[in-house]
């Protein structure tokens, strides 16, 4: 029983990385109803950022944190502003076309800015090990649980509570009605870039912080992807969700099967799930009347 | 036979006599044009970057030495992000294009296999030094010489030293789902075959893995007392912490791809006492700092940053080839290039044992050494000499 509470518990920390991302996908898509493909290279951005400045204000966590989203905040804005909001009107497929481009650049951007080594963000937390239930984990694994959590009750209040969030939902909803109803989109679109970034950008951080800040750590995007799918490309909380199954999941099959099969299986379980519900396991069905 | 085959067969025969009357290519009164592919950029650039330096360093001291017969020495370094098709397309270029007289590289290992019948092909003196796999040098080619050990064998030596060191250890390996892991898989079954060790516990990962919580669990309930972290950079890091973080002590070997001081400041304290396989020297060794000491004096404060176990292999590598061109005096062909390659005996780097070249082998062999890591002062020392 220890085993298994530990791969469940080990594999929650990992999916809550992957949940974070997820969610930022999700976010994006509601506000634009596109899919950034460049979102694990911007949690990668933030995180190089991140540890520039620890660098230079000697890893004082609470500088570094409110730094990093402020710069994550107006990284977000300007993607909107320079790369997809010139796209407006284009058809989708295009734009979703430029999200790709923009992955590349920003993946090939790590070497020029940076280098190819990786390094450790070391901002003096996150490394203690901690024993909870006789499971030992990192510190900044429980953290990076704890933040997901919070994230996740901050966007509920925020989208039942808040007028800009009922104001993201209309637009996700209609943004033409949206739109005719006083609703300024592009603001809303806008804010959702930011917003999103702010939190891929924390997933970047904190796997910065546990593992390592290295130029692949662009890969975490692709694998936040299938959570994002498995909890509904429209359910921001759902893709929360979704991340802690898939992360879940990887470690259970590498536990108890093929760790060569830990790769996949969150794909296997998208490829069930999808059959079962095409729009995931919390995104809305589309009813088409004719 | 029709026009069109007549007018394919000359264009084919005029394709593989180029070679013949292409051999000085490269070559002026004054300068010799050599060039290389590897990673320039991605996260293999860790290594590419780093025996591209080495490379640069070699044709700086020779050129501040006057040059090779009194020609200076260029290259042209092209970038292949560590994918074959744009090695081949780099090689294409720079033998075609840039006509340049010999190569440094073939980039990693996976893309020097793919391109290892295009330079075959062409005849043009080449020199591998990142990546040596047997592929490329059994069978022997001509113009291909490898200097460096296979990764076989170099996993069967850390494995028979771990073996002696902890008799009757209960060992668990993790090893990468490519040609690297399986180098490394048939090394260590030939160490067991020599040793009879007990591996308890085994598992392949996919290529880009983060998270190793569940195989180091594993190989804790194994109760694992060698482990092998066969992964390359991250892999390893992360093996290791997580086994840090269980409070798990075995002795840990890993391989030289990752054996750089990077790994030892992203694994923290738990690195200390690391086992390490490798043929060059480490960098805090005599040799390493007379090696660093050399490289202040021709290179950027930037590259000398970068420098890794791969500058010194790069290093070696070109120091062979210009070897060689140097003994060719002003008969500069890429046959007796290929030639003086052949009869490389004994050749001093500095870096790594002397270089030979046996009768009709195109593999230098170097001797191995096991190293181990010492993180207070971020570095590797010998400890089977």
């Amino acid at each position: 029983m220890t085993f298994l509470t530990e791969l469940i518990v080990s594999g929650l920390a990992i999916g809550a990385i992957y949940g974070l991302i997820a969610m930022s996908f999700a976010v994006i898509y509601k506000a634009t109803g596109l899919v950034n493909f460049a979102q694990g290279e911007v949690a990668m951005i933030v995180a190089y950022v991140a540890w520039t400045i620890s660098v230079h204000v000697d890893g004082n966590p609470f500088v570094v944190a409110a730094a990093a989203i402020v710069f994550a905040g107006l990284f977000g804005l300007a993607i909107e502003r320079l790369v997809i909001r010139p796209m407006m009107g284009e058809p989708v497929f295009t734009t979703i076309m430029v999200t790709i481009g923009l992955a590349v650049v920003l993946r090939s951007s790590i070497v020029f800015l940076w280098d190819a080594y990786p390094h450790a963000l070391d901002l003096g937390v996150g490394q203690e090990i901690l024993e909870v239930g006789g499971v030992r984990l990192r510190s900044g694994q429980v953290a990076v649980f704890l933040i997901l959590i919070a994230v996740i009750v901050g966007f509920f209040i925020f989208f039942r509570r808040s007028r800009f969030g009922v104001a993201m939902r209309a637009v996700a909803s209609d943004d033409r009605t949206a739109l005719l109803m006083g609703v300024s989109t592009a603001r809303v679109q806008s804010v959702a870039w930011a917003v999103a970034t702010i939190i891929s950008g924390i997933a970047g951080v904190m796997f910065a912080i546990i593992y390592e800040l290295s130029p692949v750590m662009f890969t975490l995007g692709l694998k936040a992807f299938p959570a994002t799918i498995l909890g509904g490309l429209d359910s921001v909380l759902g893709t929360a969700f979704g991340g802690l199954v898939i992360g879940t999941a990887e470690n259970l099959v590498g536990g108890y099967f093929d760790p060569r099969m830990k790769e996949v299986a969150g794909f296997i379980i998208i490829i069930l799930i999808l059959m079962v519900r095409p729009f995931g396991l919390f995104g809305t069905r589309r009813i088409e009347r004719v | 036979m029709g026009k069109a085959r007549i007018l394919a067969a000359a264009f084919a025969a005029l394709c593989l006599a180029a070679p013949a009357s292409a051999a000085d290519q490269g070559v002026t009164d004054t300068e010799i044009l050599l060039g290389e592919v590897e990673p320039l950029s991605g996260p293999p650039g860790l290594l590419g970057i780093a025996h591209n330096i080495g490379v640069k360093l070699a044709l700086a001291e020779a050129n501040a030495n006057g040059g090779i017969n009194g020609r200076k020495l260029r290259l042209i370094a092209e970038d292949d992000g560590y994918v074959s098709s744009r090695t081949i397309q780099s090689l294409r270029k720079l033998i075609s294009v840039d006509r340049v007289f010999a190569l440094t590289s073939l980039s990693g290992s996976g893309q020097a296999v793919a391109s290892i019948s295009l330079v075959e092909q062409t005849g043009i003196p080449t020199i591998v030094s990142i990546g040596p796999v047997e592929p490329l040098y059994n069978p022997p080619r001509e113009n291909v010489f490898v200097v460096g050990q296979s990764y076989e064998e170099g996993m069967r030596k850390l494995a028979l030293y771990l073996a002696e060191k902890h008799p009757d250890a209960r060992w668990g390996v993790v090893t990468q789902d490519d040609d690297y892991g399986v180098a490394l898989r048939e090394g260590l079954e030939k160490a067991k075959a020599e040793k009879n060790f007990n591996v308890v516990f085994e598992s392949i990962y996919a290529r880009g893995q983060k998270d190793f919580s569940s195989e180091i669990r594993r190989a804790r309930d194994a109760n694992v007392d060698v482990f092998i972290a066969g992964g390359i950079i991250s892999e390893n890091v992360a093996m290791v912490k997580e086994m840090e973080t269980l409070g798990m002590k075995p002795a840990v070997g890993i391989f030289w791809p990752g054996r750089v001081s990077a790994v030892l400041n992203l694994i923290g304290p738990a690195s200390d006492g690391l086992y390490a396989v490798d043929y060059v020297e480490p960098l805090g060794s005599e040799a390493g700092k007379a090696f660093v000491e050399l490289a202040k004096k021709y290179l950027s404060e930037d590259e000398v940053k970068h420098i890794n176990r791969y500058t010194m292999t790069g290093y070696a590598g070109a120091r062979v080839l210009l070897s060689a061109i140097e003994r060719c005096g002003d008969d500069l062909t890429w046959k007796c290039v290929n030639g003086q390659l052949a009869q490389t005996k004994d050749l001093k780097t500095g870096v790594m044992a002397p270089i030979t070249f046996e009768q009709g082998s195109r593999f230098s062999n170097q001797p191995l050494h096991i190293m181990k890591a010492d993180y207070a002062n971020k570095t590797f020392v010998l400890v089977d000499d």
